[in-house]
C-alpha cells in the first residue's frame, strides 16, 4: 500500500502531456550540451567512439561491448547484407523510396539472371534498418550517459561501477530490464515491425490487380489515395470497398454485439442453474460443458460445419422427418443460400462455443456474492426473479465489465468461427466479401487469397481503429485501470 | 421439530416447490448437456465408423448418426497414411506439434510470467506506456503480418530451405512464442492479488528483486504458471493458418497436426472419404488435450476468473 | 536511463541476427518439384536416379531430390519466395506468363531442348510456353502432361448410346428419378469447372463466337481487346443451360465437395471434372461402375433461339460441351546457380521426352502432352501395358483436347481476371433463370430475357478485359462485334 502522501503528490502532478513532452525534449538537448562541455575527455570522446568513456574509467568489459556494437552497426550499414537479393543497411534506406525498382533481365549466353527488385522486401528491410538505427542511437545515448555518470561519481570520489556490479544490478534494481528484454526484443521484431509494415501497405499501390503489365512485384507509394478510393469507388479496390464496406461493418457490429451478449447472459444463466443449491452432480454437468472449451476450436467448428452441412445428419434428419424437401443451406456454403439463415446459425453455434466459458467464469463469482445481500433481500420478501435482477446480475456485471469489453473486441476479430463455419458465405457475386464475412475474414480473403495487400491493409487499419477506440475508451474508464494501485 | 401445523404445511409446500424447481433444473441441464454433447459424440462416432457399400469403404459424412458397424479401421488407416509421399504423415505431424507445443509452452510461460511480474510488482518509468503498447498491438489482426514475419524469420535463416527443411519447426516455434509476452494481462491480474506487503517486507530484509521473484512470488503462483503453460501448450494444436504460411505448403513432413487435418478436408487430396479419418485424427488430438484440461481444470478456472476480473 | 541497457542488448541481438546471411554455395544438387498425386514423386525420383546412372551422363555427379507439390496452387508459393522453390518446378501452363514476368523462371536456351519441345507437342501447347519478357520472346517451359475436363458417369445407369448427348443422360436420369449430372462449385478458382458450357462449340463446324484473348500468346498483351463472349450463340447455349438446370433430371451445382456425395447416393449420375478427381469418383461410385466419356452434345430448342439472329443460331443446332485444354509444364527456377543451367535443361529434356512421357503414362497414368506419346496410348493398351480404365481416361482427355480452348494466359494479371474476378460466378448465377436484380450483388440483370443475359455477358466480358466490374451497363448492346 502506498502512503497517503505519495498518492496525493501524484494527484497534484497533472501536467499537460504536450508541455511535458516538449520540456523533456528541451532538457534532452540541454543535457547533451552540458555533458559534452562538463564531461571528461572520455565522455567527450564517447560521442564519437562508443565505449571510450568506459575505457577511460576502467570499465573495460562495458567499453568493449559498446565498441563492438558500434563496429557491428557500421559494418551492417556499410556492407548491406542481402536476403533474397534485397539489401539491408544504407541501401535499404535508399530503397525505401520504392518505385525506383528494376525489372531484372536474363543473359542467354551465360544463363546469368539479374533478379528484379522486390519492393515488398525493400519496404520491410527499410523498416528493419530504421529500427536498428533507432536502437543504435539509444545505445549511443546510453554510452554517453554511462560515461558521464562515471565522471560524476569520480568527482565525488567514488569508484565507477565494475562490470560485476552492473550484472548484479540486473538482478535487483534493474531487474525489470532483465525480465523485459526478451519480450521487448521479440515483440519488436515479430509484432511491432510487421504491424508497421502492414500499416505502410495501406499507403502503397501493392495490389495484384494494379500491378504493371509485367506482373512483377513492383509498387510505389500512393499517399492517401487508397483511403480516398473507399469513397469514390475508383479502381478495383474502391469498388469492392464502396459496395461491401458498410454491409460488412454493420454485420461485424451486429455479430459482435449478439455474440457477446448471447454468450454472456447464456453463460450466467447456465452458471446459476448449475450452482443451484441442492443440485447433485454439479461436477458432471460442469465437465460436460468444459468439454467444448477443451476441444481445439478448429476441430469442433469443422465438425459443426459437417454436422450442419448439405449432407450432414441434421439435414438428413429433417428430410427423413419430411419437414423439408431440399437440404437447408444452414451455413451459406453455396451462393444461393439465404444469408440470414447463415447469420442466425453462426450466432447459435457461437453460443455453443462461448456459453461454457462464461459459465465457468461466472460460477466462481456467483459463489463469492456476499450471502448477507440475499439474506437481507429475503427478509424484505423479495422474489427470486427480483433478487436475480437486483442482486445477482448487477454484481456479476459489475465485476466482469473488463471481460465483457475484451470479449466484445475479441468477437469483432473472431476469425476462426466465421472462417471455419461459413467461410464468409453465401458469396456475393462479383465481390470478395460474402454475407457472413466479418472485417477480419474479409481482410484474409483480400490479402492471403487474392493478394490485394493495400485494400487489406486499409480494412486492417479501420478494424484496428474501431477496436482500439472501443478498448481505450472503456478500458481507461474502467476501475481495473484507474484504481490499479488501490486494488493492491 | 416443527410443531405448528401451519408452519409445517408451509415448510412442506416449500419443500415441494423446491423439489419441483430442482427437477426442472435437472431436466433443463440434461437437455442442454445433450445439445452440448451431440456434436462431440458425432465426431467420435464418425471416427469409429467402418461401413462398406458394395465392398467400397465409405469414409464420408453419412446421414446415419450412429454407425452401423464400428471398428478401428480409421485409426489404423490414419496412422499408416501416406500423405503427399510422406509415410506415416499423421504420426509425424503429431510429433512435430508436440515438439512445437512443448517448446512454445516453455518459452511463452517464461516470457509471460516475467513480463506480468514486472508489470505488477516493479515500478519503473516505461511501465504504463509498455502496457498500453502491448494492448494496442494485441488489437491488430495478426495474419496481416504473417508474410512480414516469414521474411523476418528468413532473414535470420529460420525458415525451411532446401538443405534444412527442418528449420521450419524452429521458425514456427519462434513465430508462436515471440509475441506471447504481450499477453501478460491474465497473469498480471493474478500477481496483483498477491499483497505488496510481502514484497516490501522481503525488501526490508535485503532481498534482491530476483530473489523475491524466485523465492516468494513463484512458489505462490502455481495456479497461474499452470494456467499459462496450459494455454501456451494448447495453442499450437489449434492454429492452422500461421503454421501453413511459416512452415510452407510444400513441407508436408514438418506440418503441425492442425495444418494436416485442415488440408485433409480442404486441400488437393480432399476427398469426402477422408472425413472419418479426419474424425479419427480429431479424436487422437482431442483426447490428450481434453484429459490435460480435465486434470488441470481447477487451475484453468482460476486463470479464467483472474482474467475476467482484471481484464 | 534505466532502459538503456535493455536497448543495448536489443541492438546487440538484432545486429548479430541480421548479420547472419545464408549463402548457398554452388553445390551439385537439383530439386525437382512434380505433382503430388500418389506415387508421382517416387516415379520421377526413380527416373532421375536412372538418368544419373546413365552411361556417359556428364551430370552423373549431381544429386537429385524429387518432391511432390500441389501444382494448382504452387505458383503463388513460388512467387512469394522464389529462392525456396525447386530448381525445376511443375506448374499448370496458365502460370507460365506470370512466373516468367516475375523473373522466377529462366528461358530455355538449349537448342536441342527447344527443338524437342517444338516437334513433340501440338502448336497450342508450344504457344502457351512462350512468353515475352523485357521485349524478348522466348520459350520458358517444357510441357509434359496434358489435361482436359471430361464426363465421369455411372455405367450401370447410363447406356453407351445415352452418354453421347446430354438429352440422353436426362432420359437416363428420368428413369432413375434423379439428376443427370453435377458440376462442382462455380466459385473462385474452381470457376473453370463450369466452363463446359461457355466453351461449347457447334459440332458441325466447330463454330463459337467466344474469344478468350485470341492469339494472345503470339503478342503478349497486344490482342486482349479481342476478349468477347456476348454473341447470340452464347446466349442460346446459356438458355439451354438454364433449361437443363430447371429440369428435374438435368444438372445441379454441387456445393464444395457435394458432388462426391451426390454420386455416392445416386442423386446424380454423372460429373464433369478432370483426371485429378478420378480416385474420388471411383471411391464414390465404385471402380467397376466408373465410366468416362467426352463431354456430351446438346441440341438447341426453339425456345433457346427465339429472339436471336437466325443466321447465327438455329433450333436443332448441336453443340458439344467444351473444356479448357491445359498442359502442365516444367520450368527452370531463375534463382538456381547459373553453373547448373545446362544440367537443369538436360534433366528437363530427359524428363519431358516422349519416352519418359510414355513411361509416366504407363506407370502413373499421367496423360502425355507429346503427340507421339499420346499416339502410343492405343499401342500400350493393345500390348496390355495399361488397364482399360487408364486407357479410357487418357483417350477421352486426348479427344477432349481437340474440343478444348486453352485458358487465356499471357501475364499473371490477365489470368486472374479470367479466374477469380467472379466472371465464372456471374455465368453460373445467370444459369438460374429466376435470378432477378438483388441489392448488393453485382448481378443486376433479369436473366429470363435476352437483353438481360446479354448484359450479364457484357459484365463478364468487361471483367475479362479490365479485371473489375463495369461501373454501369449500357442498355442496348450490339449482338456481335466484328
Amino acid at each position: 500500500m502506498k502512503s497517503e502522501m505519495t498518492r496525493k503528490e501524484e494527484k497534484v502532478k497533472k501536467p499537460n502531456p504536450f508541455v511535458t513532452f516538449f520540456s523533456s525534449f528541451k532538457s534532452f538537448f540541454v543535457n547533451f550540451h552540458k555533458r559534452f562541455v562538463d564531461g571528461s575527455i572520455g565522455t567527450k570522446l564517447s560521442h564519437f567512439i562508443m565505449g571510450s568513456g568506459s575505457f577511460y574509467h576502467g570499465q573495460y568489459v562495458k567499453g568493449a561491448m559498446y565498441l563492438f556494437l558500434q563496429v557491428l552497426f557500421i559494418l551492417f550499414m556499410v556492407l548491406c547484407p542481402e536476403i533474397n537479393g534485397t539489401p539491408y543497411g544504407f541501401k535499404a534506406l535508399i530503397n525505401l523510396r520504392l518505385g525506383g525498382s528494376e525489372g531484372g533481365d536474363f543473359d542467354p549466353m551465360t544463363g546469368e539472371m539479374t533478379q528484379p527488385s522486390n519492393d515488398q522486401l525493400m519496404l520491410l528491410f527499410g523498416l528493419v534498418t530504421i529500427a536498428i538505427i533507432i536502437l543504435y542511437l539509444l545505445v549511443w545515448i546510453s554510452n554517453i550517459g554511462s560515461s558521464y555518470k562515471a565522471d560524476l561519481e569520480a568527482k565525488k570520489g567514488k569508484k565507477p561501477t565494475t562490470f560485476k556490479d552492473d550484472l548484479k544490478a540486473l538482478l535487483d534494481s534493474k531487474f525489470h530490464v532483465l525480465m523485459l528484454t526478451p519480450t521487448c526484443l521479440a515483440a519488436l521484431v515479430f509484432t511491432l515491425l510487421p504491424t508497421i509494415f502492414m500499416i505502410c501497405m495501406a499507403f502503397t499501390t501493392y495490389n495484384q490487380f494494379d500491378m504493371n503489365a509485367e506482373g512483377t512485384v513492383l509498387f510505389h507509394w500512393n499517399g492517401f489515395s487508397n483511403f480516398v478510393y473507399m469513397f469514390t469507388g475508383e479502381s478495383q479496390l474502391g469498388s469492392e470497398i464502396k459496395a461491401r464496406f458498410l454491409p460488412v461493418l454493420g454485420w461485424t457490429f451486429i455479430w459482435a454485439i449478439l455474440a457477446t451478449l448471447t454468450c454472456y447472459f447464456g453463460g450466467i444463466l447456465l452458471a446459476i442453474l448449475i450452482n443451484k443449491k441442492g443440485l447433485m452432480g454439479k461436477k458432471v454437468f460442469r465437465t460436460i460443458f468444459i468439454l467444448t472449451i477443451a476441444i481445439p476450436q478448429f476441430i469442433s467448428l469443422l465438425s459443426m460445419r459437417n454436422l450442419l452441412g448439405e449432407y450432414g445428419p441434421v439435414n438428413s434428419l429433417l428430410q427423413s422427418l419430411g419437414w423439408i424437401d431440399q437440404p437447408i443451406g444452414f451455413l451459406g456454403l453455396s451462393a444461393s443460400d439465404n444469408e440470414y439463415v447463415a447469420k442466425v446459425v453462426v450466432i447459435i453455434v457461437n453460443m455453443w462455443l462461448g456459453i461454457p466459458y462464461t459459465m465457468l467464469m461466472t460460477s466462481g463469482i456467483l459463489m463469492n456474492i456476499p450471502a448477507d445481500l440475499y439474506e437481507a433481500a429475503t427478509v424484505d420478501g423479495a422474489s427470486k426473479t427480483k433478487m436475480f435482477f437486483k442482486i445477482t446480475l448487477p454484481y456479476v456485471v459489475f465485476i466482469t465489465t473488463p471481460y465483457l469489453i475484451s470479449s466484445f473486441v475479441g468477437n469483432i476479430n473472431s476469425f476462426n468461427t466465421i472462417f471455419l463455419l461459413t467461410g464468409g458465405g453465401p458469396t456475393y457475386v462479383g465481390y470478395q466479401a460474402g454475407g457472413t464475412d466479418l472485417l477480419v475474414t474479409w481482410l484474409y480473403k483480400l490479402t492471403i487469397d487474392n493478394g490485394e495487400y493495400n485494400t487489406g491493409a486499409v480494412i486492417g487499419i479501420i478494424t484496428f481503429m474501431i477496436t482500439s477506440t472501443i478498448t481505450l475508451i472503456t478500458y481507461r474508464r474502467s476501475k481495473a485501470y484507474n484504481e490499479e494501485d488501490t486494488f493492491q | 421439530m416443527i410443531n405448528d401445523p401451519y408452519k409445517r404445511q408451509k415448510y412442506k409446500s416449500q419443500k415441494r416447490s423446491k423439489i419441483a424447481s430442482l427437477s426442472a433444473t435437472y431436466v433443463i441441464l440434461l437437455i442442454l448437456s445433450i445439445i452440448w454433447i451431440i456434436p462431440i459424440f458425432w465426431v467420435a462416432c464418425s471416427a469409429f465408423r467402418t461401413e462398406y457399400k458394395d465392398g467400397t469403404f465409405i469414409g464420408a459424412v453419412t446421414s446415419g448418426f450412429i454407425p452401423s458397424t464400428v471398428g478401428f479401421k480409421n485409426f489404423a488407416d490414419l496412422f499408416n497414411m501416406t500423405y503427399n509421399g510422406i509415410e506415416h504423415a499423421f504420426l509425424r505431424w503429431m510429433g512435430n506439434t508436440l515438439l512445437v507445443a512443448v517448446c512454445c509452452c516453455l518459452i511463452s510461460t517464461f516470457l509471460i510470467l516475467s513480463v506480468a511480474y514486472c508489470m505488477s510488482k516493479l515500478k519503473f518509468k516505461m511501465r504504463k506506456p509498455f502496457m498500453n503498447l502491448a494492448m494496442i498491438l494485441g488489437l491488430f489482426p495478426g495474419f496481416m503480418s504473417m508474410i512480414a514475419i516469414y521474411f523476418l524469420l528468413k532473414s535470420i535463416g529460420l525458415v525451411a530451405n532446401q538443405d534444412q527443411p527442418s528449420l521450419a519447426i524452429l521458425g514456427i516455434i519462434i513465430a508462436y512464442s515471440a509475441g506471447s509476452g504481450l499477453g501478460f494481462q491474465v497473469a498480471k491480474g493474478f500477481f496483483d492479488v498477491i499483497p505488496n506487503s510481502l514484497v516490501e517486507s522481503a525488501k526490508l530484509d535485503g532481498c534482491s528483486n530476483f530473489k523475491i521473484f524466485k523465492s516468494i512470488i513463484l512458489p505462490l503462483s502455481k495456479p497461474i504458471i499452470i494456467y499459462t503453460a496450459l494455454m501456451s501448450f494448447t495453442g499450437p494444436w489449434m492454429d492452422f493458418i500461421f503454421a501453413r504460411v511459416i512452415i510452407g505448403p510444400t513441407n508436408v513432413e514438418y506440418w503441425t497436426v492442425s495444418v494436416g487435418l485442415y488440408d485433409m478436408l480442404f486441400g488437393t487430396f480432399a476427398d469426402i472419404n477422408l472425413f472419418t479419418k479426419f474424425a479419427a485424427g480429431c479424436v487422437v488430438v482431442g483426447i490428450p488435450i481434453v484429459t490435460l484440461f480435465m486434470f488441470l481444470q481447477k487451475y484453468y478456472v482460476e486463470g479464467v476468473t483472474a482474467g475476467a476480473v482484471k481484464g | 536511463m534505466k532502459l538503456n541497457k535493455l536497448f543495448m542488448l536489443s541492438a546487440l541481438s538484432i545486429l548479430l541476427v541480421s548479420g547472419t546471411t545464408s549463402c548457398g554455395g554452388a553445390d551439385k544438387k537439383l530439386t525437382v518439384w512434380v505433382g503430388n498425386e500418389e506415387g508421382t514423386a517416387e516415379f520421377y525420383q526413380a527416373a532421375c536416379d536412372a538418368w544419373l546412372a546413365q552411361e556417359g551422363n556428364p551430370y552423373a555427379d549431381y544429386q537429385i531430390i524429387v518432391k511432390g507439390t500441389d501444382v494448382g496452387s504452387i505458383a503463388g508459393t513460388i512467387t512469394q519466395d522464389p529462392k525456396a522453390a525447386g530448381d525445376i518446378y511443375t506448374v499448370a501452363h496458365d502460370n507460365v506468363g506470370k512466373l516468367a514476368a516475375a523473373k522466377c523462371a529462366k528461358p530455355i536456351s538449349e537448342t536441342s531442348l527447344v527443338t524437342q519441345i517444338e516437334t513433340d507437342n501440338p502448336t497450342t501447347f508450344v504457344d502457351v510456353c512462350k512468353s515475352i519478357v523485357n521485349g524478348k520472346q522466348a520459350l520458358y517451359a517444357a510441357p509434359y502432361i496434358s489435361q482436359a475436363c471430361f464426363l465421369y458417369y455411372d455405367k450401370t445407369k447410363i447406356s453407351d448410346e445415352e452418354v453421347k448427348s446430354f438429352e440422353g443422360i436426362m432420359a437416363a436420369a428420368k428413369r432413375n428419378n434423379c439428376k443427370g449430372w453435377t458440376v462442382p462449385s462455380s466459385d473462385g478458382a474452381d470457376g473453370y469447372n463450369f466452363s463446359w458450357s461457355i466453351l461449347s462449340t457447334r459440332v458441325s463446324d466447330h463454330y463459337t463466337s467466344l474469344k478468350l484473348y485470341e492469339g494472345a500468346s503470339a503478342e503478349a498483351g497486344g490482342t486482349k481487346g479481342e476478349a468477347y463472349c456476348q454473341g447470340d450463340d452464347r446466349i442460346a447455349t446459356l438458355r439451354w443451360v438454364q433449361d437443363a438446370l430447371e429440369n428435374p433430371n438435368g444438372f445441379k451445382f454441387a456445393s464444395s465437395d457435394g458432388w462426391e456425395k451426390d454420386l455416392q447416393n445416386g442423386a446424380c449420375l454423372g460429373l464433369i471434372n478432370g483426371s485429378w478427381a478420378k480416385n474420388a469418383v471411383a471411391s464414390a461410385i465404385g471402380e467397376a461402375n466408373l465410366g468416362v466419356a467426352l463431354i456430351p452434345t446438346f441440341t438447341l430448342t426453339e425456345n433457346n433461339v427465339s429472339g436471336l439472329d437466325n443466321n447465327v443460331v438455329k433450333a436443332g443446332d448441336v453443340y458439344r460441351g467444351g473444356s479448357f485444354a491445359d498442359c502442365k509444364v516444367f520450368m527452370l527456377n531463375a534463382n538456381t546457380d547459373s553453373s547448373k543451367y545446362l544440367a537443369q535443361q538436360a534433366l528437363v529434356k530427359y524428363l519431358s521426352s516422349v519416352e519418359m512421357q510414355t513411361s509416366a503414362f504407363e506407370k502413373q497414368t499421367i496423360v502425355p502432352s507429346a503427340t507421339a506419346a499420346s499416339a502410343q496410348i492405343d499401342q500400350l493398351f493393345n500390348d496390355g501395358k495399361v488397364t482399360q480404365s487408364q486407357y479410357d481416361i487418357a483417350k477421352v482427355q486426348v479427344e477432349m483436347g481437340a474440343w478444348g480452348i486453352p485458358q487465356p494466359f499471357i501475364t499473371g494479371t490477365l489470368n486472374t481476371y479470367y479466374y477469380s474476378k467472379s466472371a465464372p460466378a456471374i455465368y453460373a448465377a445467370m444459369a438460374v433463370k429466376s435470378n432477378y436484380p438483388t441489392t448488393g450483388t453485382a448481378l443486376v440483370t433479369n436473366t429470363a430475357e435476352v437483353s438481360g443475359i446479354r448484359q450479364g455477358l457484357y459484365m463478364m466480358n468487361y471483367i475479362w478485359l479490365k479485371g473489375k466490374n463495369p461501373a454501369s451497363i449500357p442498355t442496348s448492346l450490339p449482338a456481335a462485334i466484328e
